[in-house]
């Protein structure tokens, strides 16, 4: 892969919203190019080169691997809507990195502010530490979220990670969470994500949840009370094929969004337990 | 004597109000909100008199004020104190990122004070531009 | 005995809490231009009339701050020291606006999107996440006259209107008689939510004391239990599973419910989704009854500022300009939050007291920077600013428009003139446009 390599050159005092650092802005530049994008410091414009050392040069989308240096919990924004390519963060990074990115994979070496992966379109954002509040949820007033690809975080999610998540079977789209623990409100509004939880998950995971299914592999501090058991199983089938084994109970839920005997099978005419999601806690 | 595992509310009340558009920087907004209210059963476990200054302590904060007894009790476990410059040392600044803090509900301990003085509402705000 | 000549302006709308009554009474003596008595309103709604006269804590000049110390000077060096600290800055604040007329909101507006600033106003500490779950899943609002003639069951969940807004049960949700509501309160169940055996849960006909911080799940299980599924659990949030059927029961059987709903629910944790879920219960209660909402906003024309905001940027508070173009997002801009990660160099406060009202951890590095009051008096705030910039009380010394915090717009009077050199908030807002255009070279 041919590689641009940006090193942070001060710690900026305000937030700098550098989202213009994506392969599809910085591919087919010369370095000159390059350092002079605008990038946005307070109320100033500045350019690319003000903050960073660059170097390297690529022509492909897909085949720029952009490596950033430096302690980039002041930077916001990086990959933002990008479509291809790599980036790599060593380092911490601010909010938003990669929101509403469609494709590629960012991987940030450190911790991430507020917003990562925030309505993902697909791609995959890995993040080999903890993660702010609402990691892949819907921007304010949006009602559907992250609707493909996958995010992974090694650490610990904020609250409401992955608000208003739009998957759809038929639409071959399965958005998909892995994380180390989580805080309240996991997959609040959830419309078919696939969350699963290495450890343990605060408060009201799969509040309003309508589709969707949650496995947390530790304990969750407090379940809702529309949550309902139906039994324990020793393997889940996540929608997208996959497969866990070892023994959970299995819940149906939310109640509070959904009746009881909601759905009647078409093909046996039984009435199904519900037609809502599922949240599967370590037995 | 001290109370530990105690919640902390904040909020309007009436005499705040008052106080306050009365002038910010009186004695009177002092009386109206420098004060703790304590479930009657909690402050007899403290075993002091009504009006004497405590010390209420969170995870973000300190602060001491005149206790007293709830007129809005039976709240075993709950301390109240009106909304102002008193409860905010001890208020949760963090908003989980939806920009409004968490004024209510943290956990805090008491203490009764054997000395010490209730600071006025520009004392405190020096000690907090001198920090 | 010194005869006085007294003038009493009728209808006076108060400028203190979300309530707005408008049938205030004020005597003036004219020859002192000082409020002598104020009929019909509450305690503090008086205070506030009273304190509009000169005293001990009255700014009557602009002042700066030199070698700590205060000083009064003319209004053009004020003003331009203002300007002078605005301009310079990289990412200014400009907060406040909930205490003053439309008109000077909007002035607020302007200045911001010239300096590039953060604009935000009062809501982002009471009600913002009410505005933001309004934003997530619609609301079912009504005006309080609805409320007034109709409702028979009225929950007021986290919100202690006998304190906050003593005339709103008088004049709206309790003791008032509606035109369908003849007996007035007997004509009313009232069911009062909170962790506290509140004065307004002392008057109600059902208290229900919910733990603190565990509204949602009490919520959360009202709304499962509507839609008729059996829980596996006994006790939600302190409240025993057969009170809460008798609950639904009661939200299911009456004409017309509403729910006032305060800082109870946005100021704990899970903040908006609280109101969220309070939305959604009142939409599915609307499958059995006709059932609304409000919110119980605070200051008088916090309700005003969302709106200025919005018909002029789009959004209702916590505004970034410093792209040039209006972005909204609480959490990143809104005004504790920057403060708390210390990301604000200088501040504009308008008609408001941030240091009495935010955490002590924000208030710190409010204090580090440049600051800038609007104030008619001494508060924490105007006691350690840079520059004080004498206010008239807006509805009290110039008119204005103001919106009830049922989105009624009503409009302020002028019952007196303002002592010393005060001037209005608009006016104040003008001059400060003028200086920083010039000192930009516009």
């Amino acid at each position: 892969m041919a590689e641009i390599k940006l090193k942070l050159k001060k710690k900026p005092e305000l937030p700098l919203e550098a989202d213009i650092i994506t392969p599809d802005n910085l591919v087919g530049k010369t370095i000159a190019e390059i350092k002079k994008l605008a990038i946005y410091h307070g109320k100033e414009v500045v350019k690319l080169g003000d903050f960073f050392d660059i170097s390297g040069k690529s022509t492909d989308i897909n085949d720029t691997k952009i490596i950033i240096e430096g302690d980039l919990s002041n930077v916001k924004r990086i990959g933002e809507k990008m479509s291809g390519g790599e980036i790599v963060v060593n380092g911490n990074v601010g909010m938003h990195v990669g929101n509403q990115m469609n494709g590629g994979k960012i991987t940030v070496n450190g911790n991430a502010d507020d917003w990562a992966g925030a309505m993902l379109q697909g791609g995959e954002l890995e993040i080999n530490g903890d993660a702010g509040h609402y990691v892949g949820a819907a921007y304010r007033g949006f009602w559907q979220g992250m609707k493909n690809g996958t995010i992974k975080v090694k650490g610990k999610v904020g609250n409401e990670t992955l608000a208003w998540v739009n998957g759809s079977k038929p639409g071959n789209r399965f958005p998909k969470l892995i994380c180390g623990s989580a805080g309240a409100f996991l997959g609040i509004h959830s419309h078919g994500g696939i969350i699963i939880v290495e450890g343990d998950s605060d408060r009201c995971a799969g509040a309003d949840q309508v589709r969707g299914t949650i496995v947390i592999k530790g304990k969750i501090s407090r379940l809702l009370p529309s949550f309902k058991k139906i039994g324990e199983v020793n393997e889940i089938e996540l929608p997208n094929g996959e497969k866990i084994t070892g023994k959970y109970i299995e819940y149906s839920g939310d109640h509070s969004v959904a009746k009881n005997h909601s759905k009647i099978d078409k093909k046996t005419g039984e009435i199904s337990n519900s037609s809502n999601g599922r949240l599967y806690i370590a037995a | 004597m001290s109370l530990n595992n105690l919640i902390l509310l904040t909020g309007r009340t009436i005499n705040q109000g008052v106080a306050l558009e009365g002038g910010k920087t009186t004695k009177e907004n002092v009386r109206a909100a420098a004060i703790c209210t304590f479930d009657k059963d909690d402050f007899k476990k403290l075993d002091c008199l009504v009006g004497t200054p405590v010390k209420v302590i969170t995870d973000h904060g300190e602060v001491v004020v005149y206790s007293t007894i709830s007129e809005e009790g039976p709240h075993p476990g709950i301390i109240f104190i009106p909304m102002g410059p008193w409860a905010n040392q001890l208020v949760n600044p963090d908003s989980q990122a939806c920009g409004t803090p968490t004024y209510k509900g943290m956990k805090a301990k008491v203490e009764v004070m054997r000395s010490g003085r209730v600071l006025d509402a520009l004392e405190l705000m020096k000690r907090l531009r001198e920090a | 005995m010194v005869e006085r000549k007294i003038k009493t302006i009728y209808d006076v709308v108060c400028p203190f809490c979300g309530t707005l009554c408008d049938d205030l009474e004020v005597d003036i003596d004219i020859k002192e231009d000082s409020v002598i008595e104020v009929r019909n309103g509450c305690q503090i709604g008086t205070k506030k009339f009273f304190s509009s006269n000169p005293s001990g804590h009255r700014y009557l000049k602009p002042r700066i701050k030199t070698n700590g110390e205060h000083k009064e000077v003319s209004w053009d060096e004020a003003i331009d020291a203002a300007a002078d600290i605005l301009v310079k800055a990289k990412r200014p604040l400009l907060y406040g606006f909930s205490s003053t007329e439309c008109e000077a909101q909007s002035k607020g507006v302007e200045l911001a999107e010239i300096l590039g600033a953060i604009l935000d106003n009062t809501a982002s500490v009471c009600h913002g996440p009410s505005l933001l779950a309004i934003q997530d899943v619609g609301a079912p609002l009504s005006t309080l006259g609805e409320y007034k003639n109709r409702a028979d069951l009225v929950i007021f969940w986290g919100s202690n209107p006998v304190h906050a807004h003593p005339r709103h049960l008088g004049r709206y949700s309790e003791f008032v008689r509606g035109y369908f509501r003849k007996d007035g309160r007997n004509d009313r169940f009232i069911i009062v939510v909170d962790p506290r055996n509140t004065h307004t849960a002392q008057i109600a006909d059902l208290f229900i004391q919910v733990k603190p911080n565990e509204d949602y799940e009490l919520i959360n299980a009202i709304r499962a239990v509507l839609r008729g599924v059996e829980l596996d659990v006994k006790e939600v949030s302190g409240v025993s599973i057969e009170k809460i059927r008798e609950l639904v029961d009661m939200l299911k059987l009456c004409n017309f419910g509403v729910i006032f709903f305060g800082m109870g629910l946005t100021q704990t944790l899970a903040h908006h989704r609280n109101i969220d879920a309070a939305i959604c219960l009142t939409r599915e209660l609307n499958d059995h009854t006709k059932f609304l909402l409000e919110p119980m906003r605070g200051h008088y024309n916090v309700t005003g500022a969302n709106q200025v905001f919005t018909w002029n940027t789009g959004y209702a508070y916590s505004i970034d300009f410093s792209r040039g173009y209006p972005r909204y997002n609480p959490g990143e801009f809104s005004s504790v939050d920057l403060l708390i990660k210390d990301e604000v160099d200088s501040s504009l406060i308008v008609a408001s007291d941030p240091a009495s009202n935010f955490p002590a951890a924000a208030v710190k590095n409010l204090f580090k920077h440049p600051l800038i009051s609007i104030d008619p008096h001494e508060t924490p705030t105007s006691a350690f600013a840079d520059v004080v910039l004498p206010a008239a009380f807006a509805g009290i010394e110039c008119e204005g428009t103001a919106y009830r915090m049922d989105s009624v717009p009503l409009r302020l009077r002028k019952v007196k003139n303002a002592p010393g050199e005060c001037i209005s908030d608009k006016e104040i807002l003008e001059k400060l446009i003028i200086k920083v255009k010039e000192k930009l070279g516009e």
